[in-house]
């Protein structure tokens, strides 16, 4: 077996705060130091940037082996397409992995399918409807990351607290998408003025900022941790500051879309943008940007849900919520934040890599010997159109088609395993 | 009679009318007011479909008899006998309209949006009748045809709309005529109805009935349609009609000559006294006559120019 060696590119760590030229190696399934190489293979990354694989805490697949719609095969071509070396399954699954018996199920359907890691996690309340709890600690050792029903929330305060104590005794994260639905039942859009003259709305901010207050508050007094997802709402971005000022065990994660868009893009009535929590306004656009920047908010999350044609190609009100988002998340959360004072590759690789690694404590997120060789190769130069034709996700439901990006994955190495699209060179 | 050139294929909402295209149609059916009950033959052998899908007496008869009157077949398609009831998407059964001949569809329904969904869809002409709380153009163009009727130029008019402003697609269409023709608009009513974020569309919000009717050249009654309402948006209708509801005493806080326009279906005694629906001041029924020649002008311009 021979090690290679990626030559010379820009090595991006956030584990260890590594932003230098040099040189990587790996060899097998893992990381290496230079003093370990064999056989080493060496291959030119000059002008290339490469950063630990990227990992994406929440995304949806419809079917877990169907083969029209999104399945776990094309979601892990999709994602190592983006960039990305391990994504969180949420559990709005068909069938849905509230016992032992499913997980185990869709484990192995992972273990056929998947190109990538891809991981799981367990309903917080059975079938996620938010009436009784799921079987927890079954599910823990059923080998879920974490608990939750995304897209759904439990909205019985009594149900989600009791949860969220009885998982701390097993120490396993628990994620919420805040929403009040008694706020928000029939919520189409922002109830801001581009959806105001469109006559959508129902969606406002205070269905969010409720429940993300209930989730600061349920974290404070049990002090126990709780992640919440998808932030949209600047009156959540100062809630959540607020509440890690004072010390509560809350983290936060937004998603590419509501740092890119606002609520001006949905003005054709285009269901391509119709995501939820919805897109708003651009002060929550720059308030959720700066939140990111100044680590209020701890990471971004892809929120990848593919839809088939004929179900987004209907009428506004009856479209269902999201977007695709995988192969577009890192270009566009480049092309939101790069312009930002304390933007830097750095930051921008702990937000999709290194952070959600250590939220759902996860292996990896990092260069350092002895890792999974879990690497992106990046090339900035590429410039490149984003043509949903040419997805390798079975969806086409992007915001994005033909979109023109600078800077290309060009490859995705998974646990070492990848045939470069770099040229091979002498050692010097 | 000259058919003035349009280069509009369909007619989504007023939002997007330039002043002149309003203007337009607004000269158009002037024409066709002046000689109606003569037949002409501006659409003879054209076919016009009516695409139903919400409950409709004022908007579908009008664009019926529009459609008769210059000689178009008509076809009216009800959502309740059609095949809308058996699953049909909406984009299918628009297709299959326009598969079966179609010149033109004009299409109410719930769904905000959905007559632009569909003009992307088909190739002939839509004509909104009424979206969701998106807009409903046709009612626009007739309401500001009636008060130019009756007031003249609308330049520097003060226009109150009162009632259910959320969740009205009439009042949405007629900010934007009324302002395209110089109008300033005040959204009159009760503040969950009124909300005043109206304020970012430009239109003056205000929840105190006196003071929205003191200065208006025109009031606009809305319905207050129970249908689209949670029951949190107001306490009862009998409460409604206490804080804002237009009776004789009230209308003593109108300027002298201001009058009253209504787009039905009216609940008498709800939103407005029987009486002062049935006044001299009322163009009601204006209104409604209009409302043909209106579409008349419309159905011209957007079948004619349609190349198919």
């Amino acid at each position: 077996m021979t090690t290679i060696c990626l030559k010379g590119g820009r090595i991006i760590d956030p584990s260890n705060e590594r932003d230098e030229i040099g040189d990587l190696y790996y060899h097998g399934r893992k990381i290496i130091s230079e003093n370990k190489a064999k056989n080493t293979k060496y291959y030119d990354a000059t002008g290339l940037i490469i950063f630990p694989g990227l990992i994406d805490l929440r995304c949806h697949i419809n079917n877990v082996n169907d083969g029209n719609c999104e399945n776990i095969y094309s979601v892990s071509k999709a994602a190592k397409a983006g960039g990305y070396t391990t994504v969180v399954l949420m559990p709005d699954l068909n069938p849905s992995p509230d016992n032992s018996a499913t997980i185990q199920f869709i484990k192995d359907q992972i273990n056929k399918d998947a190109c990538i890691n891809v991981e799981l996690t367990g309903c917080l309340t059975k079938s996620s409807d938010g009436k009784e709890l799921a079987p927890i600690g079954s599910l823990k050792k059923a080998g879920v990351v974490a608990l939750t029903d995304i897209p759904n929330s439990p909205q019985n305060n009594q149900i989600f607290y009791k949860a969220i104590e009885y998982a701390s005794m097993f120490d396993i994260p628990v994620i919420d998408l805040p929403r009040d639905l008694s706020l928000s039942e029939k919520g189409n859009a922002h109830d801001g003025p581009e959806a105001l003259k469109m006559g959508l709305g129902g969606f406002p901010r205070i269905a969010e900022e409720l429940h993300v207050q209930r989730a600061i508050s349920i974290a404070k007094n049990l002090d126990t941790k709780i992640h919440i997802s998808s932030i949209s709402s600047i009156g959540s971005v100062d809630m959540i500051r607020d509440a890690k000022k004072k010390g509560v065990l809350i983290t936060a994660d937004t998603t590419p879309e509501h740092i890119f868009l606002t609520e001006k893009n949905i003005c054709e009535f285009n269901t391509n943008f119709k995501i939820t929590p919805p897109l708003r306004e651009e002060k929550d656009q720059k308030a959720i940007v700066n939140g990111l920047m100044d680590g209020t908010l701890d990471c971004i999350s892809s929120g990848h849900k593919p839809y088939e044609e004929h179900d987004k190609n209907v009428e506004y009100d009856l479209a269902p919520e999201g977007v695709i988002s995988l192969e577009t998340s890192l270009n566009i959360s480049f092309k939101a934040l790069k312009n930002h004072e304390s933007f830097s590759w750095l930051k921008l690789i702990d937000l999709l890599s290194l952070k959600p690694s250590k939220i759902l404590k996860l292996n990896g997120a990092s260069l350092n010997p002895g890792m999974n060789a879990d690497i992106v190769v990046y090339d900035p130069k590429v410039k490149w159109v984003y043509q949903k034709q040419n997805n390798y996700s079975n969806a086409k439901n992007s915001p994005y088609d033909n979109m023109s990006f600078d800077g290309k994955v060009i490859n995705t190495i998974h646990s070492g395993d990848c045939k470069l699209n770099l040229k091979e060179i002498k050692s010097n | 009679m000259q058919i003035p050139h349009w280069d509009k294929k369909d007619l989504i909402g007023i939002e997007n009318l330039s002043r002149s295209e309003i203007r337009k149609i607004l000269l158009l059916a002037k024409e066709y007011k002046k000689n109606i009950g003569i037949q002409n033959n501006h659409l003879k052998g054209k076919r016009i479909v009516n695409l139903f899908m919400e409950p409709s007496t004022r908007t579908r008869i009008a664009f019926e008899v529009a459609a008769k009157s210059l000689q178009a077949d008509v076809i009216s398609i009800a959502e309740k006998s059609s095949s809308l009831t058996k699953g049909e998407t909406l984009r299918d059964t628009a297709l299959n309209v326009q598969a079966l001949g179609a010149d033109a569809i004009v299409l109410r329904h719930s769904s905000p949006g959905s007559p632009l969904f569909l003009s992307r869809i088909v190739n002939v002409p839509i004509i909104n009748a009424g979206d969701g709380a998106h807009e409903h153009p046709s009612q626009a163009l007739l309401d500001v045809f009636t008060l130019e009727e009756r007031i003249g130029s609308l330049k520097d008019k003060k226009v109150t709309i009162l009632g259910d402003i959320l969740f009205s697609r009439v009042a949405r269409s007629n900010f934007w005529a009324l302002s395209k023709m110089g109008a300033h608009v005040t959204f009159a009513g009760p503040s969950t109805l009124v909300p005043k974020r109206f304020e970012s569309m430009g239109a003056k919000v205000s929840h105190n009935l006196k003071e929205s009717l003191s200065d208006a050249d025109a009031v606009m009654l809305l319905r207050i349609q129970h249908e689209r309402q949670s029951s949190s948006h107001f306490p009862s209708l009998a409460e409604y009609t206490r804080i804002f509801g237009l009776n004789k005493s009230r209308s003593k806080w109108l300027k002298k000559g201001a009058i009253i326009l209504h787009p039905g279906p009216i609940n008498r005694g709800v939103e407005i006294d029987s009486e002062l629906a049935d006044s001299k001041n009322s163009v009601i029924l204006n209104q409604v006559t209009n409302g043909v020649a209106i579409r008349m002008a419309i159905l011209s311009l957007c079948t004619l120019s349609c190349k198919k």
